[in-house]
């Protein structure tokens, strides 16, 4: 009896197995028309950074409309799912196993939280699923945690911290307290900002952890007072940031220390009001970037969605735009969906200025999966051209420069042999 | 001496804290408490709150007639929350805790259709915006002002429900409420009032908290969680344990938060774990039966 049963459970399985995977591809033979081709969009919609997610998700929408209406990639139409990842790595890891084994995607896109893009690079490497992290930033998502099938499209924590100590060192003085959000962004964003500091003569008289979902900064901001930093280095990201600019603007204390905020998402800031937009911060692209291409981009923008409550678009809207468009293209080049075809193209690609609406051209370090880009550090604007002018561009770096060293060493990405065949 | 010195101002945070901390519980207490639900909503009213009074100033009433209106609107609210509750009443509490799970859901997607995704800022008037120096260091105007907004409220309640007779009825109805009913008060509109009050109370805390916290859809669920650890720390149902309870919290937090900064979001978790170990009615809970 037993024995009967476990025989049927086993030709059902087969069964299922089979028929399963026909009757998907059945009905697509028999349309006469292409599968189309599935994007999974692993964005935040809540949480820390739920903000930020829905803007990388329009982002990468607006690229999918562009292919779309050229007739798609390969001659497939292009769809898009989206599912909440809630700025959580477990969601994220669940979100992309789903994505994966039972929407069958081809690729997926999106990350805020480092945490969370860690957790879904591991599911996407598991499996051999090419994955564009879009907008999270922590040195180890292209260092310890980099993987083959990952690629990451921020400036990273170094990056910035490259980009920005010497100068506040300069300015300001070399004792500094730094501020950090308790997770692998906020740590590993820290950490390459003390070994700058010290590296250039400056030291690091305190450093107080900010657990994430902190929402009152007096017992950090009177610690401060007490400790009297010439420089607060704080990497401390979304909600958590919104809530405490809003109070340090309430203390007056934006100007009682040299305040460096490693690097500053738009959806982080917009609607705050110019007071909150204090000390020295780095971006990788700013919507009154003097370039050719800019104002028919925020145009466009503000066509495709028109009654935003951000009307203007910022650096992970860019993001999430230029990451999906790159893989679209490269996808096209590489004539298939196979993910090593598709990795050989990103590997190495040169990206010119002009088609990234940046200073200077960018690349993807093969080594690492990381875009090397501009970077633009910037500070409240005192002489706005519009109410949404709130930035002022100091500066920019060329991607050289400010290259992460570090993550050059410790990443070490899986050969293509490691990597599971994958193909939707 | 100087270690004195440095700690006083991180206690002297910690009490203003804690202050905050009990004006966020007090609506939560009040419907646990006299009610026996435990209203999920709270956090989503507590944002609600926020909202109307951002609304309301935006059509340039002022900030002390958003102040006063917004809690009342959403107090309106919160009426038509408790006719939805009425099935449950006499039912397994599980049905209670749903249905205000499911309106919390429904609020905050109904205020990011309403209001949208981002931020909000509530603009608050020039005479409480700017800074204080107390001992040399600086404090926000508006976080005194907030602290006697909390104290305010606690009185308010505490005279309401200790000397009139309508606070006699709602003790009354939470103590024993089919002798209320014998004596002829009409029970269902008693909780409908009660539900009234405590999520105007709700509303009241969203726009006292406003601008510290920012204001966007999900910031009720910075609120519900503090304002449960805070009911049960205090006693469920005791009016003074629910704001003894939000000053331990606030103090603990304070502390953690300049001493051992990683530890001050955990460490209100902590002192629940420590303090229900050892007490698990809470700091002002009365005895069960079992107990006697």
């Amino acid at each position: 009896m037993q024995g009967n049963r476990r025989k049927l459970l086993q030709m059902l399985a087969a069964g299922a197995a089979f028929y399963g995977p026909w009757k998907v591809n059945r009905v697509w033979a028999q349309s006469g028309q292409k599968k189309p081709l599935t994007l999974g969009l692993t964005m935040d919609a809540s949480g820390q950074y739920g903000a930020s997610g829905q803007m990388e998700r329009l982002g990468a929408m607006l690229a999918i409309r562009e292919f779309n209406d050229k007739g798609g990639v390969l001659g497939r139409p292009i769809e898009a799912i989206h599912i909440d990842t809630e700025t959580t790595p477990a969601t994220g890891s669940r979100v992309a196993e789903r994505m994966i084994t039972r929407n069958e995607v081809s690729f997926l896109i999106g990350a805020l939280s480092s945490g969370v893009a860690n957790a879904i690079g591991q599911v996407a490497q598991k499996y051999g699923c090419v994955y564009l992290n879009t907008n999270s930033s922590s040195p180890t998502e292209s260092g310890r945690d980099c993987h083959r099938v990952k690629f990451v499209w921020d400036g990273n924590g170094t990056n910035f911290a490259n980009a920005i100590v010497k100068n506040a060192i300069r300015t300001y003085g070399g004792n500094w307290v730094l501020l950090t959000n308790d997770y692998v962004w906020g740590h590993n964003t820290s950490k390459a900002t003390r070994q700058l500091l010290e590296a250039n003569g400056g030291k690091v008289i305190d450093e107080l952890i900010v657990p994430q979902n902190t929402r009152d900064f007096s017992s950090y901001l009177l610690k401060l007072q007490q400790i009297k930093p010439a420089v607060v280095a704080a990497a401390v990201g979304g909600d958590d940031q919104k809530a405490m600019r809003q109070q340090v603007v309430q203390a007056k204390l934006d100007r009682a220390f040299g305040w460096i905020n490693n690097q500053q998402d738009w959806p982080d800031v917009y609607g705050l009001g110019p007071d909150a937009i204090f000390g020295v911060f780095g971006t990788t692209w700013y919507y009154r970037l003097d370039l050719p291409g800019v104002k028919e981009f925020v145009a466009k923008y503000q066509k495709t969605f028109p009654g935003m409550a951000i009307k203007v678009p910022g650096n992970v809207y860019y993001n999430g735009y230029v990451a999906t468009r790159e893989l679209l293209r490269c996808t096209q080049e590489a004539g298939s969906t196979n993910n090593i075809a598709v990795i050989k193209k990103l590997e190495g690609r040169k990206m010119s200025a002009a088609d990234r609406m940046q200073h200077h051209d960018a690349w993807i370090n093969p080594d690492t999966h990381q875009c090397q880009q501009t970077i633009y550090m910037a500070s409240y604007n005192d002489k706005p051209a519009e109410a949404d002018d709130i930035f002022k561009i100091l500066t920019q770096a060329d991607p050289k420069s400010v290259a992460d060293a570090g993550s050059m060493q410790s990443c070490k990405l899986e050969s293509y042999a490691q990597t599971p065949s994958y193909e939707q | 001496m100087d270690f004195l010195a440095n700690l006083l101002p991180h206690l002297l945070n910690g009490v203003s804290l804690g202050l905050l901390f009990a004006l966020i519980a007090l609506g939560f207490m009040l419907i646990v408490g006299v009610m026996e639900v435990i209203n999920l909503a709270h956090g989503s009213l507590f944002a609600l709150g926020a909202y109307v009074a951002i609304t309301l100033m935006g059509w340039k009433l002022g900030y002390a007639w958003a102040f006063l209106l917004a809690p009342l609107l959403v107090g309106a609210f919160g009426m038509l929350l408790e006719l939805c509750l009425r099935r449950t009443y006499g039912k397994d509490p599980l049905y209670g805790l749903l249905l205000t799970f499911g309106a919390a859901l429904v609020i905050e997607e109904l205020i990011r259709l309403v209001w949208g995704s981002n931020e909000k800022v509530l603009q608050l008037p020039a005479t409480l915006n700017g800074a204080v120096f107390i001992g040399g260091l600086i404090y926000a105007k508006y976080r005194f002002f907030a602290c006697l907004a909390a104290i305010g409220m606690i009185l308010l309640l505490w005279l309401f429900l200790e000397k009139t007779p309508y606070g006699a009825m709602i003790k009354a109805g939470a103590h024993d409420a089919e002798m209320v009913r014998a004596l002829g008060i009409n029970l269902p509109k008693l909780r409908l009032f009660v539900f009234a009050l405590g999520t105007a109370l709700a509303a009241v805390a969203g726009i006292v908290m406003a601008p510290i916290w920012g204001v966007r859809p999900h910031v009720g669920v910075d609120a519900v969680v503090p304002a449960f650890v805070i009911i049960v720390l205090g006693g469920v149902g005791s009016f003074w344990g629910a704001v003894l309870a939000g000053l331990m919290v606030g103090v603990v937090v304070g502390l953690t938060g300049a001493y051992a900064s990683e530890w001050s979001l955990l460490s209100m978790y902590l002192l629940l774990i420590a303090l229900v170990t050892f007490r698990a009615r809470g700091l002002l809970g009365k005895k069960t039966a079992l107990e006697n």
